[in-house]
């Protein structure tokens, strides 16, 4: 099985180092549980209208360390409700990654594309080539390929389908 | 070319002759710990039995169960959690140990931390355990896989070795030395490596110096922290041990990532000032800041060594009038030393308030603080909102540090009242 592109809009570029991703929503909100209401609640401090304008398939940029911190789940709940595809950053904070992850949720580290991207440029992630492309204005750059754990949990939509993926593989074995 | 001790350990467990940096491996942790949170292990244990069919697991020794949060109960949800833990571990004849202190350091107390063994957990603090050279790693939500299949996918990290020299002076402690290397090597100098510490300043310091500033690697970016176990860790250990196991050590030409030397002796107590864990300073850059709480306490902070440096700082003093001064050991047997060497006595009369080992004045569960307060702490996170009102904040220093603020009111170095 292998993974769908991920192709959208540029839909927010975090220029902040080490983001701690609480701020999405804020702290305040922070142990809401409703995906809904966290989909409202996603960068409405920023920009009020940010659920409104979203398309699912949208992507979300970082700077390095994207997620520092102590990071908690609601955030990405309310953008995966917002049809957010994934997050590409410079690189990641790992405790936030392998979280993510195991929602099933893609990431994928691209050294410079902070300095590739303009909101609601129309990117996409190729991950066979392992390359980004900006398809607003021709950019293209490596992406750096997931490791096999990762490439299966993302293919098997999270850690229970990954660990059921497993069974099936240990009991042909 | 040599290995590095977490390169061995991963070897010895995914049972390869030799494993490198960047190899995937299907490891199988000694041991899996946990303590019982919801939405961790009480999702776990119900996706065992629904989504995986796995009435129990097959070796109840690897695994350990801590109710150390939301202790005591202050609510009927809390405590239906906590049976529910008792259930499962007794079903699945996993030991749970409960009231006993935070598991992170009750872990190493009950010789989970054996010298050489690899142990996850969904939470990072445990990281301290290699403090005795244990490989042990936060994994979050990936510690379900650890319940339901015997290995783990696990990616060999590289290492990133520091080197601390000099002698701290007193009233600078292991916790300045953590910070002052997340100031020095930036919030991601380590980011998704593990963090090797040696050098005379960690020959020098007491195990629990080393615990402290273990614990605290992930703000670093590391996945862990490593030390090679010398005779103090060894002998500590030895007697705990759960596994009859060699120790192993990093070769002497292993290959690191980087490396790093640090002199620490010219140090000063430094503040983590709200609300990134990263913004490390001078505490003289605050002194003299208005403060009404004050925590010491926590799996970083809190053990015999910080309640007596905050007993010697209180020592002819009071705290302040309208300071709450809130101590809470870091475990039952920490509480009992400090107990019987007349510690915790001194405490209570500067007028300390002192709890039984919870976690819960860390998270903001106990202690809360409204809008507008701001206190000193031990604990391990400065974030907004982690003590309570998200327009609270929290600065980090040193129980020293929090014990002269106490007397104070006022955020204050603590080394004009440690003069002999």
């Amino acid at each position: 099985m292998a993974l769908d592109n991920l192709k959208g809009r540029v839909a927010w570029i975090f220029e902040q180092e080490d983001f701690d991703v609480d701020q999405i929503v804020g702290v305040k909100n922070i142990k809401i549980k409703d995906p809904v209401e966290l989909g409202k609640l996603a960068m409405r401090a920023e920009d009020p209208e940010f659920a409104d304008k979203v398309r699912p398939g949208d992507l979300l940029i970082g700077n390095h360390n994207f997620g520092y911190g102590h990071p908690h789940y609601p955030p990405m709940i309310g953008m995966r409700q917002l049809g957010i595809g994934g997050v590409i950053a410079e690189s990641f904070s790992p405790g936030y990654w392998r979280g993510e992850i195991a929602m099933g949720f893609p990431q994928v580290e691209c050294t410079g594309i902070l300095a590739a991207v303009s909101r609601w440029d129309e990117i996409e992630i190729d991950w066979a080539s392992s390359t980004f492309h900006n398809h607003t204005t021709g950019a293209t750059l490596p992406v750096e390929p997931l490791s096999d754990g990762d490439r299966l949990m993302l293919e098997a939509g999270g850690l229970v389908g990954y660990l059921h993926a497993r069974d099936k593989e240990e009991r042909i074995a | 070319m040599g290995y590095t001790l977490a390169e061995k350990i991963l070897a010895r467990v995914s049972e390869k002759a030799g494993v490198r940096a960047g190899d995937e491996v299907l490891a199988k942790p000694d041991f899996v710990i946990a303590y019982d949170f919801p939405g961790y292990t009480d999702v776990i244990f119900k996706q065992m039995e629904e989504d995986f069919g796995i009435d129990k697991v097959a070796e109840p020794d690897r695994y350990a169960l801590f109710i150390d949060h939301m202790v005591p109960a202050t609510t009927t949800q809390e405590e239906e959690l906590h049976q529910l833990t008792r259930d499962w571990g007794e079903k699945n004849k996993v030991p749970v140990y409960e009231r006993k202190g935070i598991g992170h350091q009750v872990a190493a107390e009950l010789g989970y931390a054996t010298p050489g063994a690899f142990v996850v957990h969904f939470d990072g603090h445990i990281s301290q355990l290699g403090t005795f050279g244990t490989l042990a790693i936060g994994v979050r939500r990936h510690l379900l896989e650890a319940f339901v299949k015997e290995r783990i996918k696990f990616k060999v990290p590289e290492t990133t070795r520091i080197d601390l020299t000099g002698t701290l002076q007193r009233g600078v402690t292991a916790r300045d030395v953590f910070h002052h290397i997340v100031r020095v090597l930036g919030p991601r100098g380590c980011r998704g490596q593990v963090m090797e510490l040696g050098g005379d300043t960690i020959d020098n310091m007491s195990l629990e110096g080393r615990q402290s500033i273990n614990c605290l690697a992930m703000f670093t970016g590391a996945i862990t922290a490593l030390m090679n176990p010398d005779q103090k860790a060894l002998d500590y250990m030895k007697p705990r041990q759960r596994l009859d196991i060699e120790p192993l050590f990093s070769d002497p030409d292993c290959t690191y990532a980087a490396r790093h030397e640090i002199d620490v002796g010219a140090l000063e107590p430094i503040v983590v000032v709200p609300p990134s864990p990263a913004d490390t300073r001078n505490l003289s850059e605050v002194t003299g800041t208005e403060v009404q709480v004050g925590y010491l306490g926590s799996c970083a902070s809190g053990r015999v060594e910080d309640l007596e440096i905050a007993a010697d700082v209180l020592e002819g003093h009071k705290v302040k009038d309208g300071f709450q001064l809130n101590v809470i050991p870091t475990s039952k047997e920490i509480m009992e030393v400090a107990a019987e060497r007349g510690i915790i006595t001194r405490l209570i009369n500067a007028g300390a308030f002192i709890s039984s080992s919870s976690c819960d004045y860390c998270f903001g569960r106990m202690g809360v603080m409204r809008a507008g307060q701001r206190a000193v702490s031990t604990g391990t996170l400065n974030v907004r909102g982690r003590m309570g009102s998200p327009d609270s904040e929290i600065y980090i220093v040193n129980a020293a540090a929090v014990a002269a603020s106490a007397i104070e009111g006022r955020i204050a170095d603590p080394r004009p009242y440690l003069k002999d």
